[in-house]
C-alpha cells in the first residue's frame, strides 16, 4: 500500500498533525494514522482531571480531537502496531484485523508520545514485591480499569503527574502517607502542591527519599530517609513506614524505538531523534513531534509544535511533488532553539 | 483418593531436577518433579550470572571438574534441541599486574587438565582489540573461547515443558516436609497432599541439607546461603561488551562480572556475602555500591545509569568445597544432589546424566520411551513472535490474529504469545511467570505500560477476575479492590 503521509500515534500532536495537513492541502484519502493501542486519543485517555487548554478533561480534549479528524475524513487504525520503519519509507505494521502488511509512504510523521522511566527507583534496597507501580500504570489502573492499586501509599517523584496520581487515590479514598522528592525543588509547578496535596493534606518532603522496601509478597512498609547536599541518606533520619503500595514517577523519555531502530540520529540530552529547523529528522521524509520529539512542559506547547511539524511536511510534499526541483536540506548543524526549551 | 504412585520423584524444579527429569523422560518410567514454588526456577536458578563456565575455575580432580567441561559440551545440543538462547561468546578472565598473570597462568593449567579446549593467555592489545571498553590498566587476559551465556530460567522452562510433554507430572506450591520409607517405596508430604515413589532425587538447591534430614541422614558438610546480587542494563547498553569480563579470582571466588545476556542485556554482579536467610533475594544499598565499584574496576567507562532492573540470588555454597551427587548412606535408592553451587547451571546436563547413572547402578531398568518427543511441546519449540522471521511471523498472524496485537512494546511481545504462555504444558499463571516465558515488562518501562494488559489477559485466559491475578505467589495480588 502507498500513502503520501503516515503518522505514527494518535495522541494529541498525532491528531493535530493529521488535521493540520489537511487544512495544508494533503487530501485526506492520503493520510492514515496508525494507533497501537484498541482507542485514539493516546495517554489524554487516562487523564480525567481538568487543564488541559482553556479547561477540558484529558478525555474530552481526546474525544473533541477525535471527533475533528474523523468528520475531515482521515483513516485511523487502531490496534495497528507500527514494528519497523526503513530508511526509504517503508513501514511494517501489524495488527489484528489488517494482518501483517507493509506500507510505502512519501512523508512518515512519528508521534509516538513518551514513556515512563524506571530508573531512579532501581537503586533502592529491599525486595521487589507486589505493590510497587509507577505512577502511569497506578492512573491506568483507576482511571481505566477501576481498580485501585493500594489503599496505603507512599510516592516517590514530583512531576505533574506525580501529584495528579496522589490527588486521584486520595479522591479514591486511598491514604497517600507522604510524597517524596529527592530533589530540593519540585519538578512540577508549585501551584500543582496547592491543587493537589493541601486539600487531601497530603504531607510533600524535599530532599527525601525511599531508601529500602520491605514485604516478601505484598509491599508491607519503606524506610524514608532525609538525604544531605550530595543526595546521600542521612541515617539517622531514617523512618520505617507501613503502606501496602508505592508509587513512583521518575520523569519520561521519548518513546522512539522505531526511530533508533531505522538508524536516526538521536540526541544526547533529550533522547529524541535530532531535527533540522522543519522537524524532519536525519532521515529524509520523516518528521518527528511531541513528546516522542522531546518531553513538552504541557500540552498547549505540543500542540503548536505539532501545527508547525505538519505544515512543514506539507511544504516537504508540495517539494517533492514538483519534479526535479529535489528537496534540498536545511542546515544541518542549525538546530531549532526551542527543541531545547 | 488414591495415593499417586511414581517410579521416580524429584524434589525441586531447579536447573539440576529438571535437567534431571528432561533426561529422564527418554525413558519409560512413570516421573514426578515436587516444586515448593509456584514455578519451575524458583531457587538459585532464577537469579544467577547464567554464564556457561568453561570449566578452568573448579579444582582438578574434583566431580566438579569433571561435570562442569562436560556440561559446557553438552549445552550447545540442548540447547538447539529446545530453541533455548545460548551464545558460545567465550569468557575472559582479566589481570592488571605480575602477580595476576601468575594466577592466570595457573588457571590455564588447570583448565588443560580439567580438559577445557582452546585456553589462551592474551597480551594488552589483544584484549583491547576484543574488548575496547576494558580497563586500560588491563595487562593480560586468560581466554576461554568455550564458554558462553544462557538464559537460565528459559533452559529450566525449556527441559521442564520437554519432560512435561513426555508424561512427567509436575506439583507446584508442594513444599515436601516429610518423608516416609517403609523399605520399599517413600512416601512424601507437603502438609495433606503426598505421593509414592521408588526412587527419590533430592535436587533441593539450599535446602537439600534439610531434605536429607527427613531421611534421617545428614549431609556430610553445611549448606551455606551466600547471596549475590546484580544490575542488569538497557539494550541500549548491550554492546558495551561482547564476552563475559571477569578479574583475576581471588579467596573469596570468582568476584564481579560484566557481560552480555543473550537478550542483548549487560549483567553485572555478583558479590557474594553470606544472609541469615536462605530466602533473603533482597538487594541492598551497600551490596549495589559493591558491585558498581566492582564493574568500574573492569570497565570505568560503563553507564551504570542505565539499569533497569536489580535483583539477587542465593547460592547454596557446600562447605565441603564441591557437589555431592550420591546415594543416600541412609536410605537405598535415595540420591541428594546437594551443595550444587556455581557452576551448578553451567555443568546441569552433566549433572543431570550423572544423576541418571547412578538411578541406573542403583537397579532402575530404564528402557527408552517409543514415541518420544524431542522438543518442549508436541507443537514444537513455540518460538516467540520477537524471535521469528518475517516469514513466520506472517504465518503465525495468519493462523492466530492475536499475533498481530502489541502487548509488550519494549520486548515486542504479542498477545498470541502471552496466550501461547499461559496454555503451555507449565502453565504460566502470574504476572511474573508470564514474564519470564515472554520478556513482557522485562524491558527498559519494567511493566508500567503493559502489566495491566497482561493481568487482564490471564484473567481471561484462566476465567478469574483481575483482582484475582497475582504478581508471582498466593499473596501477591496486584491490585486491591474496586474504586469507588
Ligand atoms: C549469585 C549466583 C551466581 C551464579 N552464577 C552461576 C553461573 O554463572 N554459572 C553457573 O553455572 N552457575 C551459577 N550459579 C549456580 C547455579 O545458579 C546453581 O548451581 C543452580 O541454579 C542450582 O540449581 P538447583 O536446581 O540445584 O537449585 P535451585 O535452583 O535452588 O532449585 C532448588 C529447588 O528446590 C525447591 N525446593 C526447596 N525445598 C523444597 C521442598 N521442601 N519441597 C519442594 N521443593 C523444594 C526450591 O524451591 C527450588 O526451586 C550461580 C548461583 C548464584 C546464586
Ligand atoms: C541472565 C538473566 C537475564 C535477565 N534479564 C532480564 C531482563 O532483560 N529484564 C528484566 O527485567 N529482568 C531480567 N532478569 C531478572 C529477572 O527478571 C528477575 O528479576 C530475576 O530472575 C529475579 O526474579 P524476581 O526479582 O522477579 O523474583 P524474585 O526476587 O525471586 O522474587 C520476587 C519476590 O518474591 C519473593 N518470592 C519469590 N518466590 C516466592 C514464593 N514462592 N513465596 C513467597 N515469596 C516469594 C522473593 O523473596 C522476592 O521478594 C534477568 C535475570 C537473569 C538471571
Amino acid at each position: 500500500m502507498n500513502k503520501k503521509l503516515v503518522i505514527i500515534g494518535s495522541g494529541p500532536s498525532g491528531l493535530v498533525c493529521a488535521m493540520t495537513a489537511v487544512k495544508n492541502g494533503i487530501s485526506a484519502s492520503n493520510i492514515l494514522v496508525l494507533e497501537r493501542e484498541g482507542e485514539l486519543g493516546g495517554t489524554l485517555n487516562q487523564c480525567i482531571h481538568n487543564g488541559f487548554l482553556k479547561n477540558l478533561t484529558g478525555t474530552e480534549l481526546a474525544s473533541n480531537l477525535i471527533k475533528a479528524v474523523k468528520k475531515l475524513g482521515v483513516e485511523c487504525r487502531t490496534e495497528s502496531c507500527v514494528l519497523s520503519l526503513s530508511a526509504d519509507r517503508v513501514l511494517t505494521v501489524i495488527s489484528p484485523s489488517q494482518g501483517y502488511q507493509k506500507i510505502k509512504a512519501d512523508a512518515v510523521i512519528i508521534a509516538t508520545g513518551c514513556r515512563e522511566q524506571s530508573r531512579g527507583v532501581l537503586s533502592i534496597g529491599g525486595t521487589r514485591p507486589a505493590g510497587v507501580l509507577s505512577a502511569g500504570a497506578a492512573q491506568r489502573y483507576i482511571n481505566i480499569e477501576g481498580y485501585m492499586p493500594g489503599k496505603k501509599t507512599v510516592v516517590i517523584g514530583s512531576t505533574d503527574i506525580a501529584f495528579i496520581v496522589s490527588r486521584r487515590l486520595a479522591i479514591e479514598g486511598a491514604k497517600v502517607i507522604t510524597v517524596v522528592e529527592p530533589k530540593s525543588a519540585p519538578l512540577s509547578d508549585k501551584k500543582n502542591i496547592k491543587d493537589c496535596l493541601r486539600p487531601f493534606n497530603i504531607p510533600f518532603q524535599l530532599n527525601h527519599n525511599v531508601t529500602k522496601i520491605y514485604g516478601k509478597e505484598r509491599i508491607e512498609a519503606v524506610d524514608i530517609c532525609q538525604l544531605d547536599k550530595k543526595g546521600k541518606p542521612i541515617k539517622k533520619t531514617k523512618q520505617k513506614i507501613e503502606c501496602d503500595s508505592l508509587v513512583y514517577s521518575c520523569g519520561y523519555t521519548p518513546d522512539v524505538d522505531i526511530a533508533i531502530e531505522a538508524g536516526m540520529r538521536i540526541k544526547r540530552d533529550t533522547k529524541g531523534p535530532f531535527t533540522k529547523r522543519n522537524y524532519e529528522t536525519t532521515i529524509p521524509g520523516v518528521f518527528v513531534t511531541g513528546n516522542a520529539h522531546y518531553i513538552h512542559k504541557n500540552i498547549d506547547k505540543i500542540l503548536k509544535e505539532s501545527v508547525v511539524t505538519a505544515e512543514s511536511v506539507a511544504k516537504f510534499l508540495q517539494k517533492a511533488n514538483q519534479p526535479k526541483k529535489e528537496k534540498k536540506n536545511e542546515d544541518n548543524a542549525h538546530i531549532d532553539r526551542k527543541n531545547q526549551e | 483418593m488414591a495415593i499417586k504412585s511414581y517410579d521416580v520423584v524429584i524434589i525441586g524444579a531447579g536447573i539440576t531436577g529438571t535437567m534431571t527429569a528432561f533426561q529422564i523422560a527418554k525413558y519409560n518410567l512413570k516421573v514426578a518433579v515436587l516444586e515448593a514454588g509456584i514455578d519451575v526456577a524458583s531457587g538459585s536458578t532464577r537469579a544467577n550470572s547464567a554464564i556457561v563456565h568453561a570449566g578452568y575455575d573448579a579444582k582438578e580432580g574434583t566431580l566438579k571438574a569433571l561435570l562442569n567441561v562436560k556440561g559446557c559440551e553438552m549445552m550447545e545440543g540442548i540447547t538447539s534441541q529446545l530453541g533455548v538462547h545460548y551464545k558460545k561468546c567465550g569468557s575472559l578472565v582479566i589481570g592488571f599486574n605480575a602477580r595476576d598473570l601468575e594466577e592466570l597462568k595457573k588457571l590455564k593449567a588447570r583448565g588443560e587438565i580439567n580438559g577445557v579446549k582452546g585456553l589462551r593467555i592474551l597480551s594488552r592489545s589483544e584484549l583491547l582489540k576484543m574488548e575496547p571498553n576494558v580497563s586500560r590498566d588491563a595487562k593480560h587476559a586468560l581466554y576461554a573461547p568455550s564458554a558462553g551465556i544462557v538464559c537460565p530460567y528459559d533452559l529450566a522452562y525449556a527441559v521442564a515443558e520437554n519432560s512435561a510433554t513426555n508424561g512427567t507430572d509436575y506439583y507446584f506450591e508442594f513444599k515436601v516436609d516429610k518423608i516416609d520409607y517403609d523399605g520399599k517405596a517413600y512416601t512424601i508430604y507437603a502438609g495433606e497432599e503426598k505421593v509414592k515413589a521408588k526412587y527419590v532425587v533430592n535436587a533441593a538447591g539450599c535446602y537439600a541439607d534439610e531434605i536429607a534430614k527427613m531421611i534421617d541422614d545428614d549431609l556430610p558438610f553445611e549448606i551455606i546461603p551466600r547471596r549475590g546480587e546484580y544490575m542488569l542494563l538497557d539494550k541500549s547498553e548491550g554492546k558495551v561488551a561482547k564476552h563475559t569480563i571477569f578479574v583475576t579470582p581471588n579467596e573469596k571466588g570468582k568476584g564481579i562480572l560484566v557481560s552480555p545476556t543473550v537478550d542483548g542485556n549487560i549483567i553485572v554482579g555478583p558479590n557474594a556475602n553470606i544472609v541469615d536467610s536462605k530466602a533473603d533475594t533482597s538487594v541492598t544499598e551497600d551490596g549495589l555500591d559493591e558491585i558498581a565499584k566492582g564493574a568500574r574496576i573492569i570497565m570505568p567507562g560503563i553507564n551504570l545509569n542505565a539499569v533497569i532492573t536489580t535483583f539477587a540470588g542465593v547460592r547454596p555454597t557446600p562447605t565441603s568445597g564441591d557437589f555431592y551427587i550420591r546415594e543416600s548412606e541412609k536410605c537405598k535408592n535415595f540420591i541428594h544432589a546437594a551443595g550444587i553451587e556455581s557452576p551448578g547451571l553451567a555443568s546441569a546436563p552433566a549433572v543431570s546424566e550423572y544423576i541418571v547413572d547412578i538411578l541406573k547402578n542403583c537397579g532402575l531398568s530404564m528402557r527408552k520411551r517409543k514415541n518420544y518427543i524431542e522438543t518442549r511441546t508436541i507443537n514444537g519449540n513455540c518460538k516467540l513472535f520477537y524471535e521469528m522471521t518475517e516469514r513466520e511471523r506472517k504465518e503465525a498472524i495468519k493462523n492466530d490474529p492475536k499475533y498481530a496485537k502489541m502487548i509488550c512494546r519494549c520486548e515486542m511481545v504479542t498477545e498470541g504469545d502471552i496466550i501461547n504462555a499461559i496454555n503451555r504444558p507449565i502453565k504460566a499463571k502470574t504476572i511474573d511467570m508470564v514474564k519470564r516465558r515472554t520478556r513482557a515488562g522485562m524491558g527498559r518501562c519494567q511493566g508500567a505500560h503493559c502489566r495491566t494488559k497482561v493481568a487482564e489477559i490471564i484473567a481471561r485466559e484462566l476465567g478469574i477476575d483481575i483482582s484475582e491475578v497475582k504478581k508471582f505467589s498466593s499473596n501477591s495480588n496486584l491490585l486491591l479492590g474496586k474504586t469507588k
